[in-house]
């Protein structure tokens, strides 16, 4: 009989987080955003977190493939950035002027990506887009915004949906959206609104929660370039997700073309709190002109942190790592599925790879699966990419793999009927 | 922003088709249906159509013209509306005859529905009423959800995002509501379905109550186990909004 996972401490704190925060956990991070299903098979809330691992309140010990959602890309509590940190902390972190380190640090980004020819900082992902759209829009004098039907770009309330709490419908009347790989459909939207679309947003390719992650398609991006260019509308990429992960250069880099403004977040820093916007030198007036900040928007630890970053990330040859470490932990979930005539379909780039069990169209094996994984100590999401990170060891993918193989085998046994033959 | 004519779609397709089931869960109901032979029209000027049969104790809704031996008017969705909230009278354009029917027990039918949708407190000590209280609000929910979904236009946008397919709403040990999606078009319908692409369930009749009338937030609910969501969760996702439009319709 195998021991699987119990999760009583983090069930009796989340009892007293819900009395004085809303839903207990709120963002992301809460057990209904993140799809735990059931809720009883995983943890609420991690003690600690050391390298590809994590240890929830009970001390049950995870090999994590989430990664905080992207942000640890070298290992959990990484000595080269965390002593980075500590000497800049032990010199000054909020002070009234910013740190020589955010010189240094917008050198380096000038210097890694290729478009850059500036850098802007900020704290998170969503800062960094809505900062993006706001230079795009001061740059052009136009107001509206082409977006992906389904992407992603945060929470401030242009990225949000008709109909989610809060947001009004004067705050998405500027968004035109358009499927994603259909260039022709962004053409018709540019044609319809010339002289009024100010940006174009998306992500390098599709990485949507809940569906097949898709590249983009051959000339895709080569195409929204042209029309970018012929319409005088801003091309901003959102490589908070993809950034670093796929290319130092940039993940447009990567597909090969050159977006105006690029958003950096979650890879940038190994958790520490900053993100980052680079421009072409067009834009540097107008991103001069948008005003811009935050309580701890100089912040020098997380600026030092991120230099260190950065720098392990090059060391490491980072991308090229985890795209290598992704693809041996991919091929092996698939070939443990395969065994229990389940059909795992992998898609996107394997260093942030989405999986989905295709032997029903409803997710709820896929949901299983992740339930099972999470019982032995894998964690998995059954929505969202996973994160690959520097530290993974071959033993950590060889514990996975056992695991999967196992709950697989529980996934097979719950849906006999849904296998293949 | 609330809209009239959603509110009057409401009220007579998710509120008033409570009648269908109020026989099998109130005695008083049956009694006052049993032997009842007419069908009531409802006509509001520039707001739904349907109609109300009475046949030997089944009682069915329907969209659209019956056979009716008794339309009642309204001048605007307003109008109905306000009938609803006993602040107004419908205008009867036929059936004169049986204005017994509708001032004696009609109203007698629609006054215990309404007991049961505003239960005070004391009425919700009795299990038996609890119960029927928790499944016509459950009922008049997702029946108005639906009304919602295909008619309202910040309510459509949340509907084309729902992925075909059913969401199969259910309280343990109670009754069972489909959520039929297709094409961005909802329909409801009573019952279990055999393959739904997205179960949301709730624990009991307990946990359904305490959400259903805002006195427990869903996220703390799936957290908790109170519910369960699986399956295909952007169908539910993109139904939740549609769902929190409904207590504001229905307040």
């Amino acid at each position: 009989m195998e021991n699987l996972y119990t999760n009583i401490k983090s069930r009796d704190l989340f009892l007293r987080a819900v009395k004085v925060l809303p839903t207990g956990i709120p963002g992301h991070l809460g057990p209904v955003q993140s799809q735990f299903i059931p809720t009883s098979a995983f943890p609420f809330y991690a003690e600690r977190a050391e390298g590809s691992h994590f240890w929830d309140l009970d001390g049950n010990r995870y090999i994590d493939y989430m990664c905080a959602y992207g942000p640890n890309v070298l290992g959990y509590n990484n000595e080269a950035v965390e002593a980075a940190a500590r000497e800049q902390a032990a010199k000054g972190n909020c002070m009234p002027l910013p740190g020589r380190i955010q010189v240094d640090l917008a050198e380096k980004l000038v210097n890694t990506i290729e478009i850059a020819d500036w850098a802007f900082f900020l704290k998170n992902g969503g800062d960094a887009t809505t900062f993006a759209l706001m230079t795009a829009r001061a740059a052009t004098g136009r107001t509206k915004v082409i977006r992906i039907e389904g992407g992603y770009h945060g929470v401030a309330p242009w990225t949000q949906g008709p109909g989610a709490a809060g947001v009004l419908e004067t705050d998405l009347k500027e968004n035109l959206m358009a499927p994603w790989n259909d260039a022709e459909a962004v053409e018709s939207l540019m044609d319809a609104h010339r002289n009024r679309v100010a940006a174009f947003i998306a992500t390098p390719y599709d990485h949507r929660i809940f569906a097949d992650n898709q590249l983009p398609a051959p000339g895709y991006w080569q195409r929204i370039r042209e029309l970018c260019d012929k319409h005088g509308v801003v091309l901003i990429i959102d490589d908070v997700r993809a950034g670093f992960r796929l290319s130092m250069k940039g993940s447009a880099h990567y597909f090969g073309f050159k977006p105006d403004l690029a958003c950096y977040c979650k890879a940038l820093a190994n958790g520490h709190n900053i993100s980052a916007v680079v421009g072409r030198e067009s834009l540097r007036s107008a991103a001069s002109r948008v005003f811009f900040t935050g309580s701890y928007w100089s912040s020098a630890v997380p600026m030092a942190a991120a230099l260190a970053c950065l720098g392990e990330l090059e060391r490491l040859k980072g991308p090229e790592l985890m795209i290598s470490l992704g693809e041996k932990v991919t091929a092996g979930l698939k070939t443990a599925a395969e065994k229990e005539g389940i059909d795992l379909v992998i898609s996107g780039v394997p260093s942030m790879f989405y999986m989905r069990i295709a032997n029903d169209d409803s997710l709820m094996m896929q949901q299983e699966f992740c339930a099972q994984c999470a019982l032995r100590g894998v964690f998995f999401v059954s929505h969202h990419n996973h994160f690959l990170n520097c530290s993974l060891t071959d033993d950590d993918i060889a514990q996975t793999l056992e695991t999967a193989a196992r709950a697989f085998k529980a996934v097979a046994e719950k849906y006999p009927e849904n296998l293949k033959k | 922003m609330k809209n009239a004519l959603i509110l009057a779609r409401c009220n007579l397709f998710g509120v008033m088709r409570n009648l269908e089931v109020l026989g099998s869960l109130d005695q008083g109901f049956q009694d006052l249906a049993r032997r009842r032979e007419m069908t009531v029209q409802f006509i509001v000027k520039g707001g739904p159509l349907g109609h109300l049969s009475f046949n030997g104790g089944t009682v069915v809704m329907k969209e659209g013209r019956g056979r009716s031996r008794i339309i009642l008017s309204f001048t605007s969705p307003d109008h109905f509306n306000r009938m609803v909230e006993g602040k107004a009278n419908p205008l009867p354009l036929k059936g004169f005859t049986r204005l017994k029917f509708l001032t004696g027990p009609f109203t007698e039918m629609t006054g215990l529905l309404e007991k049961y949708l505003r239960p005070d407190e004391e009425a919700l000590k009795d299990p038996v009423k609890f119960k029927a209280s928790t499944i016509l609000t459950a009922y008049t929910a997702f029946f108005s959800l639906v009304e919602i979904a295909n008619h309202d236009p910040v309510g459509r946008a949340c509907a084309r995002a729902i992925p075909d397919g059913t969401i199969q709403i259910g309280i343990n040990g109670g009754p069972g509501i489909q959520i039929h999606a297709q094409g961005g078009t909802l329909r409801a319908e009573r019952g279990y379905a055999a393959k739904p692409r997205a179960i949301l369930s709730f624990r009991d009749l307990t946990s359904a109550h305490a959400v259903l009338n805002g006195c427990a937030d869903t996220f703390t609910a799936l957290a908790l186990g109170d519910m369960e969501m699986r399956g295909f969760i952007p169908m539910i996702e993109h139904m939740n909004p549609i769902l929190e439009m409904v207590s504001l319709y229905l307040k």
